[in-house]
Formats: C-alpha cells, structure tokens, sequence
C-alpha cells in the first residue's frame, strides 16, 4: 500500500457481512479509532435487523476552523447527495459523537453490483463529511469562481486540534499544511522526505502536478493567522491546486489525497524507519557472522563454557 | 486527548492466524493469516546486481519493501502471480522472520486497523515458550518503528484464561488447552502465573488435522485438482468435522445412513474454471479424532491429549492439582469442533477416577480419597479466546500502569521488555 484507501476496511467488512447473512445475524456493538482520532460506534440489533446505526466521531476542531451545527461547512448535504433515501440523520447525534446516522437495510439497491458502490460509499463516510467542505471550495475552482460568503483564508480541521489552510483565487486554491510531528526521529526523517517530494516534483513526469512548495515559516498566504495555528515542527509544505487538477472525476481524488496528506507523510516517515531497522539488523547479522568466522575453534569452546554469552550466540544463529 | 484515554489496539499474533482489534470490543475487528506476500522480483534484482551499482540495487530494496501484501490479500496475490512468493513469519508460535514480522504489523496497523500507533497503548501476545530475548525484538520494533506509547506483552494461555473472567466469575487458576493452527500448548497456570516446569507442547495441531483429512480424502479418490486440496480439507474440517464419542459406532452410523452423514463441497478449478464436487464422509469424525488416538494419524507420536493433560497436572505442585483439574479451559480454533470438550472430559475422568481406585484399593476400604472434579469449560468466544482475554484486560485502568511505556524504554532499554508483571484484574 502507498495511498490510504478512502473506505474504510472495517465498516465495509461488517457492512457487507451484514447484508450478506440476510435474517440471522448476531448483535453487533463496536467501537473502533482510525487515524486522527475519527471514531466509529456501530450498532445493530436483531430486534431490528432493518436499520444500522453508525456513530462518527471527529478530530477535535482548532478554535480557527468554523463547525457548522458540530460538523465542517457542507457535510449535511454532502451526506444526502451521497446517500440519499438510505440514510437518516439523528438528531442529536449519540453522546460523545458528531454525527449519527441511520442505515436503512431495506432501501438498498437490489442490483448486486450497485449495492457494493452505495455500502463502499458509506464506509467512506470520513471522506464524505470531512471533505465536504474542501469539495464545495475545489468545485467552484472547477468553473474559476470563488464560493460566496466565504472568507479568502479558510481553516479546515484535519487533526485533532490542527486545521490546514486553503488560500481561494477564482483561478487558483492554495493548500497550506503546517506539519506536525511528536517524535524527534519523525520530524528529521519528515522534513527530509518533505523536501525530497517537492524535489520529486520537479521531474518531467510529474509536471502536470499541483506545484509544490516546502518551507520552513509559514508562508504569506497565512499571514494574519493565530500564531497557535502556525507552530509546526517540521515546515509548511504548500500545494497550489488549479482548475485543471478538480476538473470531473478528478476532484474525488483530489479531496481524498488532500484530505489525508499528513496521514500519508506519516506512514512514510513509518515505512522508512521500518526499512532502516531491517538493513540495520541485517547489518549486525553479518557482522556476528564475520566474528565468528575470525574465531578459532578453541575460542568457540571457551565461549560454549560461559553460560551467558553461548545463550546470545546460539540466539543470533536462530535468527 | 492522551494516549490512555482511547481504546487499546490488541494484537494476538497466531502462527496461522492473526486477531486484531480495539479493547473493550467483544469481536477482533479481522481475522487473518499470518502471512506476507513479497515480490521477489525486486529482492532478487537487489541481489543480483554488483557492487558498484550500489544506487540500482538501494532503489531495487526500497521498491521489495513497498510491494508486499498481508493476510488473504496475500494468498490471492500469490495464487494469481508467480511474483509474489509467501512468507510465513511466525512458525511453532515463535517469530522467525522479523523482517516480514514487522511489515506485517506495519500492514495491521495502518491498513487494516488504519490506526496511529502514537495514539494508542498495545496489547500483544506471545507463545508461553518464547525466550525473552523475542520480547526485546518486539519491544524494539514497536517502540523505534512504531513509537507506541506504551507496550504490554501478555502470555497467551493467560489471556485464554481471562476470557472466562466474564462467563463465569474470574477464576486465574487453571490449565490452558490452547490448540492453534501450528502450535498445540498445555500450560497450567496458578493465580496468573505460568507454571513453566509444567507446560507440554504436542506435536498434533489444527495444521496436522487438515492434512490428515486431505491424505484421507486423496486416499479415496476425491477429484480434487492438487493445488486446492489442502484448501479444500480445510474447508471440509472447519464445516463439517466434529467430536465422535466411539469411532466404532459412528463407522456403522455412516454405514448404514450415508445420505445423513455424507456432506458435499464444491468449488471451481484454478486453471479450467471448471466446477468440481467432492463428499465428506468418515473424514468428519477422523479428523479430531487424531487428538484422542493419534496413532491413527502418525506412529511417532502416539500419546492421547487426555494423557498429556493429565500428565501436565500431575507434574504441577501438588497443592494445585485439583483447582487445575477443575478448570481446563479450551483455546484456539482446532479446539471449536463439535463435542470436543465433552469428549476430553469424558477421557480425562477415566484416568483420574481409575487413579482414585488404584489408590482406594491400596488404602484399603477405611479412608476414601476424595473424587477429583474434572471440568473442561468450553465458551463461544474460544475461537479467539486469547485476544478476547486480551481486549477484557486491556480495558481496565490497570493495563495502562502495567505497560512499560516509551519513556521508560528510552531510559532503561529494550531490556525492559523481558518482563510483564501480571496485574490486578488478572486474578
Ligand atoms: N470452526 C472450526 N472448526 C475447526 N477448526 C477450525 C475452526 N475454525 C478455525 N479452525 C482451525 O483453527 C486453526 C486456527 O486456530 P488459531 O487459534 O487461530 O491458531 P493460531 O493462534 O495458532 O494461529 C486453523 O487450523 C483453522 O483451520
Ligand atoms: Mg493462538
């Protein structure tokens, strides 16, 4: 895997089952936490095995990025537009959560192949109300224009207590994401994989990319923003998105990849330190090899005789 | 939100399958192989080319650790292209592969539990023989690689055992039956604690068990193409199979009912895609029978499951005997056939009373010794038994303290790891 899907894999499972196993299913009640803390609950219950109630939790917003009625600018009509008759809004949601949604069974497509598309639509449910906001912005980039009653600068939550930033030109949205790290190891091996990107950028074969930029102070786009909002520990790193990138099938894409940058540079971060650990183990292997091989049998014997270092050794040859 | 105030990730890692999953869930969130398909092609080109060309070759490396699959991904992968070839990391309930190790909890956690390991304490399981040098390894990858905040490794006959915590009241004294698909334990444990003298492994498992019924079923003439017919005893075992009281009685049972017993499975072949059918027929019974008279299975192991047990028992402290005797908790996937607990208990009784007479007799008819009770307590959740135990004790405040956590791994090293004291809630 290099790209994070957008459904996710659990909800689909039990979504599937669920449909799959008709009458005699059992109760189900759980509770599961994908990346920057969106939480899902789902419940179901013989007593009514017609409907499926999922609970959404989201990131905790920063005081810069606005929540409409608990949830980012547009999620409501983006559930509808995605779901249509299937789903019904709670109202309130379930306590301790943004967004409770009722699954109706019945009303799915009976098509087998168009059932799959609506139950993968709803394991999306992050990307649907999460993105919603950046969707509407990116759609009225698509006909050059600049949504109404928004301001130029907008703050979008993305993680618990971290929003990015969207700059908005009729012709041209900039992306801002300030980057976080905890670990010190993470935010050298982050800042290093970020300038490479943006180097990686620059090669013929992905000119028609969104431009990209990585800096280490915010850049002017953000000026006038809460410096709260502008701590980050490894760099700004900046996309500027044009028409062309959210024309038709491709503002999907688009969202989705914006909508979980960080997430994506993390797992990097992960992947390369994996990768580290591996050649530094097979490094050590080698090394013991060599020493044993200098060691003459009469030093091996001796070795056999203290306890403790034949324990490390015989270890290291069961690797 | 600290780290400690979401659910826990548990992660039982089997040397056939994997369960993994939130605390505080009843269910593992998935279930699935413990293997990984890596493309050989890169690994191969890594090796292949020279020295000099050192830049192709790291590049060559960069891509094999990027291309790989988990699980059942990892099968299908494997089936559909000669790329991929399959490794298993855990063998015997140890890990002998770390690096595929590591890219297979790399997999768990990010693409199928889709979770940050910053965000979340880790509950993972081990085999009662693991060395504790294993336990530094996993320390280190969990800590440097994944920077989990903190770490708890737990023995998975104790876990099993805490699954029985809310069935019945909580009871940390018993033996643990644990059967998987590569590895089959007895391991008696006293107030939460291992009693390692006593543990014995059985070279019989839920991998011998297909394979029995797979040489059964080729024995007699099934038509199935080679490369399904391991697949397809399995498939058989887990549907069909079940615990016989008598291999006598249920030979003429089939015999003279065979339109009951016999069962059907169908599938398509690989290359034609032609459809196929084969019957199930004394193999149902067979199958778990190899626990109880292996030497229907192989000649050089030949000693009965009850027999084992027993054995285990009596070679604990006395004074533990008969608590041990009246809780045998089951564990594990080969353990979810039909009757099988009925049938253990029933074997098990025998020797024990028949050890009361011998020893009543030699007393002569004045002091009686007590009857042993013997108890082999069967639950639904025996299946993933372990990770449920798992998710029960991750859930308490309790786990949280007893994990070494990342600061302590920095201070004192990977050392730490060797040792996970058992905690209140555990008995
Ligand atoms: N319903 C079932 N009946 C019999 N065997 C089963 C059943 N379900 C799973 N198994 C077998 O159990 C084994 C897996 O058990 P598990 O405890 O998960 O093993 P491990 O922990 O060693 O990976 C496999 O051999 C599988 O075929
Ligand atoms: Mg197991």
């Amino acid at each position: 895997m290099i790209l994070l899907q957008s459904p996710s894999r659990f909800l689909l499972q039990i979504l599937k089952e669920r449909v799959l196993s008709g009458d005699k299913g059992v109760d189900i009640d759980c509770q599961t936490v994908e990346f920057d803390d969106v939480r899902y609950h789902i419940q179901f219950s013989m007593r009514n095995p017609k409907a499926m109630v999922l609970s959404v939790a989201l990131p905790l917003a920063p005081p810069e990025a606005i929540l409409y009625d608990g949830l980012p600018l547009g999620a409501i009509d983006a559930i509808k537009a995605a779901y249509g008759p299937v789903v019904q809004i709670l109202d309130p949601p379930k306590d301790g959560f943004d967004l409770t949604m009722k699954i109706n069974l019945t009303k799915l497509p009976p098509d087998e192949e168009q059932r799959n598309a609506l139950l993968t639509q709803i394991a999306s449910v992050r990307e649907v109300v999460l993105g919603a906001p950046l969707k509407l912005l990116l759609k009225h980039l698509a006909t050059k224009t600049v949504a109404p009653n928004v301001d130029k600068l907008v703050a979008l939550v993305h993680r618990p207590n971290e929003s990015f930033f969207l700059a908005l030109q009729p012709d041209k949205v900039t992306v801002v994401y300030p980057m976080r790290f905890q670990d010190s190891i993470d935010i050298v091996l982050a800042t290093s994989f970020l300038q490479e990107f943006v180097e990686a950028r620059r090669t013929a074969a992905l000119s028609n990319a969104p431009s990209c930029m990585w800096s280490p102070v915010p850049p002017l786009e953000l000026k006038g923003m809460d410096a709260d909002a502008l701590n980050a520990n490894a760099g700004f790193v900046t996309f500027v998105v044009s028409p062309r990138h959210v024309e038709g099938r491709k503002l999907d894409k688009t969202v989705w990849s914006l909508l979980t940058f960080h997430a994506y540079v993390s797992y990097h971060v992960k992947c390369s330190e994996g990768f580290m650990h591996t050649r530094m183990r097979r490094r050590v292997e080698t090394l013991i090899q060599a020493l044993d091989r200098a060691k003459s049998d009469a030093e091996k014997l001796k070795k056999l005789v203290h306890g403790a270092s034949f324990r490390r050794m015989s270890l290291n040859e069961g690797n | 939100m600290d780290a400690a105030s979401r659910p826990a990730v548990v992660i039982d890692n089997g040397t056939g399958y994997t369960k993994m999953g939130f605390a505080g869930n009843v269910e593992p969130c998935f279930i699935t192989p413990t293997v990984v398909a890596v493309n050989d092609s890169f690994s191969n080109q890594a090796r292949a080319t020279t020295k000099g060309n050192w830049m192709a070759q790291h590049n060559a490396g960069v891509m094999a650790d990027l291309d790989f699959f988990i699980g059942d991904e990892a099968l299908a992968r494997s089936r559909s292209s000669s790329t991929y070839s399959l490794s298993y990391p855990i063998r015997g309930g140890q890990v002998e592969n770390w690096d595929t190790m590591e890219k297979f909890w790399q997999q768990c956690i990010f693409n199928y539990l889709r979770c940050d390991p910053e965000d979340h304490y880790f509950l993972l399981t081990e085999s009662p023989l693991t060395p504790p040098e294993t336990r530094e390894y996993t320390g280190e990858i969990m800590f440097e690689t994944f920077n989990v905040p903190g770490l708890y490794i737990a023995v998975q006959p104790v876990l099993a055992l805490a699954a029985g915590y809310t069935t019945t009241k909580c009871e940390m004294t018993g033996v643990v039956v644990d059967v998987g698909d590569g590895a089959t334990h007895i391991v008696p444990v006293a107030d939460g604690y291992v009693i390692g003298s006593s543990i014995r492994s059985i070279p019989l498992t839920g991998k011998d068990v297909t394979q029995f019924i797979q040489q059964l079923m080729k024995e007699r003439g099934e038509h199935i193409p080679p490369e399904e017919s391991f697949d397809v005893a399995r498939r058989a075992k887990e549907m069909y199979c079940y615990t016989c009281s008598d291999i006598v009685k249920e030979f003429n049972k089939h015999d003279r009912e065979p339109s009951k017993y016999i069962k059907h499975l169908t599938g398509t072949k690989p290359k034609t895609g032609a459809p196929y059918t084969c019957d199930i027929g004394y193999e149902r019974f067979l199958g778990p029978e190899i626990f109880f008279h292996p030497e229907i299975y192989n000649n050089d192991f030949t000693t009965p499951l009850q027999d084992v047990i027993d054995k285990c028992i009596q070679s604990s402290p006395i004074d533990t005997r008969r608590a041990l005797y009246k809780n045998i908790v089951l564990s594990g996937g080969s353990t979810m056939f039909k009757d099988f607990h009925r049938r253990l208990q029933r074997d098990l009784k025998k020797i024990v009373d028949a050890r009361v007479r011998t020893s009543n007799a030699r007393l002569g008819g004045d002091t009686k010794a007590q009857p042993v009770e013997v108890n082999v307590v069967s639950h639904p959740i025996q299946r993933y038994a372990v990770w449920f135990g798992g998710s029960v004790l991750a859930s308490t405040a309790e786990f949280y303290e007893a994990c070494h956590t990342k600061a302590e791994y920095e201070e004192y090293g990977a050392s730490i790891c060797r040792s996970n004291p058992v905690f209140k809630g555990m008995y």
